[in-house]
């Protein structure tokens, strides 16, 4: 038996090249005269898609640090609004408020990357030891902190009205609006089924045995010679990044950044969606986020269709949100497709 | 606003806050979970008090018993319904759910409360004191004519009186001694002899008649809403980890350091930004966590 | 000069010397076992010279280098690698990948190489696999290899414990209460393969309760009182000596 037969490549191989054919199909409704026809019973369909995608970046890295590496990161916004922010800022042409520098949007993106990736070893480095429910605090306070900051400070960060003005790359190849919509969606996708490839290959490897063995026991783990403070600020480092990649990508798609699109309902939703789907389990993590999705989803179908208002449909849809976050880790603390022997729970 | 009139608000800010950061932390010290619903249960005592207030008839004290004794039993329903099954499971499952039953919660009020706030309708006497001097350095008055209100007095007085009970509580009842053994060490008190469920039934009602009383109080002050816990939390937090968490003195002072860190910074920041002073609240909390993470008087809180 | 020595140790808890000016050396090839009643410092003893707990004072030296207050990972790199009582360790990975874990020198643990999946990676991965197997084998716990290891007995816990170790080739293995919880055939069992890795050259230092078996398996045998060495030498002397007569009686005995 060769050692390509012995070591894994299932899903995160077909990830890979489902992710490299979306980015090339959505490439190919940008770039050529190729349109598309939607009907208009499926635009909300592909805007919560499109939405869905950007998230489904960050479950991902935040799965890599808690469903692997067992980091409570209850702030994980932060890094999604820095990644948003930074590449706004570097990139937008004519903000209201604020600054925004006009350089080309690829610029603007590496930094927004760079940029989450430096917040998230500040706060690693100065946060990795604390205990489970106290880093928790920290991450979440951290995004408050900032959150405070990007409302206050209006001369450069726009206040509540944000930046405007950011480069919309995908709109500005393509006019028409249905070919749009699908393009961004194959493009944003492409990106996520690659990310979900990276993230599947760092974990099947030797990589992320060491992780999940910090999280079943870091004491244990150093004992057999594994520096775990440097496995742990990377998983922090590589989740935060991931968050500031689907910031910039966010930032490019919706032409503008504010406040209100990074509040700690986004943190409560990823959390939710990587609980209900399985920790530790990437695909799943997904999974669980599409349902969360699609209660927003099915909630916006009801509003069009009963006399109810916006608000009351919004509140319930956040009871019922709240209550399966309790009864997921009552009653299934593994999730739905997560493995209870993994995670170390009673199910 | 001179910062003497800023500094009065603050102690307001910081008599309210150390009354729920005391329940706060008693929860931290002896159910060992973070409850990041218990804002929740300062809304949900300010709306009982309100509705005590327009229905029954009677001064405002009468409301405000009624909002403690509602925050008791909604503080242990609560408890036995969400958190006490799953005791076992540890601080971050039970934070978890805090936080979804804080949610849900906040929504559930909003559905039935409704998006507006109500107003307290109380007869307030005001106590000015025009006659002082301004002393201005820069921009920021450091003294300047101030006033007090029969509302700030009153707070400041039930936090006095919040202070002293318990700590006639935790010192000459049976019921305090053994919370205290309990916060200490939870395995040596059962071994003593401590009915350890019966001790953290007692913190919850404790903790929610304490919440029950900073809702109301807060509300008075400010007004009844849906967010008034909420809005909150983070500072009550913030006093309780500073203080060190499971000390209910510690709680205290770190309250009125946070009130007085708001209040200097609400006097010395630009009007554009006074949204920053509740930033600065997570900053210091951060700043304790990291430098000195059992706080003034507390309990560690880094792994091994 | 001695594989492993530790001079002086000291270390406080909330003011109670638990440890107070501790020196025991243990020579290359040596299969030493560390005695005493409860609260003599057996446990801190191991933990400030693997590097669990910095001492407050004195010096751990190991192969010539002084190793005070270095960190576990660091000492497993040296050589000196420690097993622990506490058996709740790793339960949510299988035996294999618990084994396979402590392995070396793993190109596929750094995050280019596992993202690449570059040949070393692969060709270092066949090769624990490998490695893996055979001590999995050798315990005789291969029937039980994929299964998690909360799944597992006390007593196969610690041979799985033991399999673990010998992945990292120590010099000095350090085994924290082998026996504790263990039926007596396993015990037996435990105990053969110590002697074996010991008789093949392997420095050991064995803290147990289980006085029986460790006095039968040690070359020589210390034991400790309230954080003191009292005496220290051939087993069956030792057993004979008043004061460690005196010591069990007068606290916890076995």
């Amino acid at each position: 038996m060769n050692v390509l037969d012995r070591l894994p490549s299932g899903h995160g191989d077909r990830a890979l090249i489902a992710g490299v054919v979306c980015l090339l199909v959505g490439a190919l409704f940008a770039l050529t005269p190729l349109r598309v026809q939607l009907p208009s019973a499926f635009y909300v369909f592909v805007e919560v898609g499109i939405l869905f995608v950007i998230y489904g970046i960050l479950v991902l890295g935040l799965d890599l640090q808690y469903g692997h590496t067992g980091l409570v990161n209850f702030g994980h916004v932060v890094f999604f609004a820095v990644g948003a922010y930074a590449t706004a800022m570097l990139s937008a042409q004519d903000t209201f408020a604020g600054i925004g520098l006009g350089y080309p949007w690829p610029l603007g993106l590496a930094v927004g990357v760079i940029a989450a990736a430096i917040l998230g070893a500040a706060v690693s480095l100065t946060s990795i030891r604390l205990r489970g429910d106290f880093l928790a605090i920290v991450t979440l306070a951290t995004a408050e902190i900032f959150h405070s900051v990007f409302v206050n400070f209006e001369d450069i960060f726009g206040g509540n009205v944000g930046i405007l003005g950011v480069p919309r790359p995908i709109a500005a190849l393509v006019a028409d609006g249905d070919t749009r919509l699908v393009a961004t969606l194959l493009v944003l996708g492409g990106v996520t089924l690659l990310t979900l490839a990276v993230v599947t290959r760092l974990t099947e490897a030797p990589y992320g045995r060491v992780l999940r063995a910090i999280r079943a026991d870091e004491l244990v783990t150093r004992s057999v010679g594994k520096s775990t403070i440097t496995y742990k600020t990377q998983a922090f480092v590589y989740g935060a990044a991931l968050a500031g990649l689907a910031g910039g990508l966010f930032a490019l798609y919706n032409g503008a950044v504010a406040p209100g699109f990074f509040t700690i309902q986004v943190t409560v939703t990823i959390w939710i969606g990587m609980l209900l789907g399985g920790a530790a389990n990437h695909r799943a993590v997904l999974a669980g986020l599409a349902i969360i999705m699609g209660l927003r989803l099915v909630s916006r179908f009801a509003l069009g269709v009963t006399p109810i208002s916006g608000d009351v449909f919004a509140s319930a849809r956040l009871i019922v949100v709240g209550l399966i976050l309790i009864a997921v880790i009552r009653y299934r603390p593994a999730g739905i497709w997560g493995d209870p022997r993994e995670l170390g729970v009673d199910q | 606003m001179g910062l003497l009139q800023e500094l009065i608000f603050g102690l307001v800010t910081g008599s309210y806050i150390a009354i729920a950061a005391i329940g706060f932390t008693l929860i931290y010290g002896i159910v060992n979970m973070i409850n990041f619903a218990y804002g929740e249960y300062l809304t949900l005592g300010a709306f009982i008090g309100f509705l005590a207030a327009n229905a029954l008839p009677g001064p405002l004290p009468v409301a405000v018993v009624a909002a403690m004794i509602g925050g008791g039993i909604v503080s242990i329903v609560l408890a036995r319904g969400f958190f006490t099954p799953i005791n076992h499971t540890g601080p971050v499952p039970m934070l978890l759910t805090s936080i979804g039953l804080g949610i849900a919660l906040r929504n559930a009020i909003r559905l039935v409360g409704g998006r507006s706030a109500r107003y307290f309708e109380t007869e307030t006497a005001t106590f000015r004191f025009d006659a002082i001097p301004d002393v201005p350095v820069g921009p920021v008055d450091l003294l300047g004519g101030f006033f007090v209100t029969s509302e700030h007095l009153i707070v400041i007085g039930s936090a006095v009186a919040v202070f002293v009970s318990i700590h006639a509580l935790l010192t000459r009842t049976d019921v305090g001694i053994a919370m205290r053994a309990m916060g200490d060490d939870e395995s040596l008190a059962r071994v003593r002899g401590i009915d350890t469920q019966l001790i953290r039934d007692s913190v919850w009602v404790l903790a929610g008649v304490l919440a029950g009383l900073a809702g109301v109080l807060m509300a008075v002050q400010t007004n009844v809403s849906a967010d008034t816990g909420f809005s909150h939390i983070l500072q009550i937090l913030s006093a309780a980890i500073l203080g060190g968490a499971g000390s209910p003195y510690g709680a205290i002072l770190g309250a009125y350091v946070i009130g007085l860190v708001l209040a200097v910074s609400t006097a010395f920041l630009p009007s554009s930004m006074t949204g920053l002073s509740s930033a600065m609240a997570f900053v210091i909390l951060i700043a304790v966590l990291l430098v000195k993470p059992s706080g003034i008087a507390g309990t560690e809180v880094r792994e091994a | 000069m001695s594989l492993l020595s530790a001079e002086g140790l000291v270390k406080e808890f909330g003011g109670l010397r638990a440890i107070d000016e501790l020196s025991v050396s243990v020579e290359e090839g040596e299969l030493v076992g560390v005695m005493g009643p409860n609260g003599a410092g057996k446990s801190t003893f191991f933990n400030c010279v693997s590097g669990v707990v910095p001492p407050d004072d004195g010096t751990v030296t190991l192969k010539g280098t002084d190793v005070t207050g270095d960190s576990p990972e660091s000492l497993a790199h040296r050589g000196l690698v420690r097993t622990f009582q506490n058996t709740r360790e790793l339960e949510t990975m299988t035996v294999r990948d618990n084994v396979r874990l402590a392995a070396p020198d793993q190109p596929g643990e750094r995050t280019l190489p596992a993202l690449l999946r570059s040949g070393s990676m692969t060709e270092r991965e066949e090769a624990v696999r490998g490695r893996a197997d055979e001590l999995i084998e050798m315990f005789e716990l291969d029937h039980l290899a994929d299964e998690y290891s909360s799944n597992l007995s006390g007593g196969q816990r610690k041979l799985l414990e033991l399999a673990r170790t010998l992945m990292l080739d120590p010099d000095v293995l350090m085994l924290d209460e082998p026996f504790a919880g263990v039926n007596p055939t396993l015990t037996r069992e435990i105990a053969d393969h110590i002697r074996d890795l010991n008789e093949n050259g392997m420095t050991i230092v064995i803290i147990e309760h289980e006085l029986e078996t460790l006095t039968e398996l040690v070359d020589r045998l210390v034991v400790l009182q309230q954080g003191r060495l009292l005496v220290e030498g051939d087993p069956e002397v030792v057993l004979e000596d008043e004061r460690v007569i005196e010591a069990y009686l007068g606290g916890d005995a076995e």
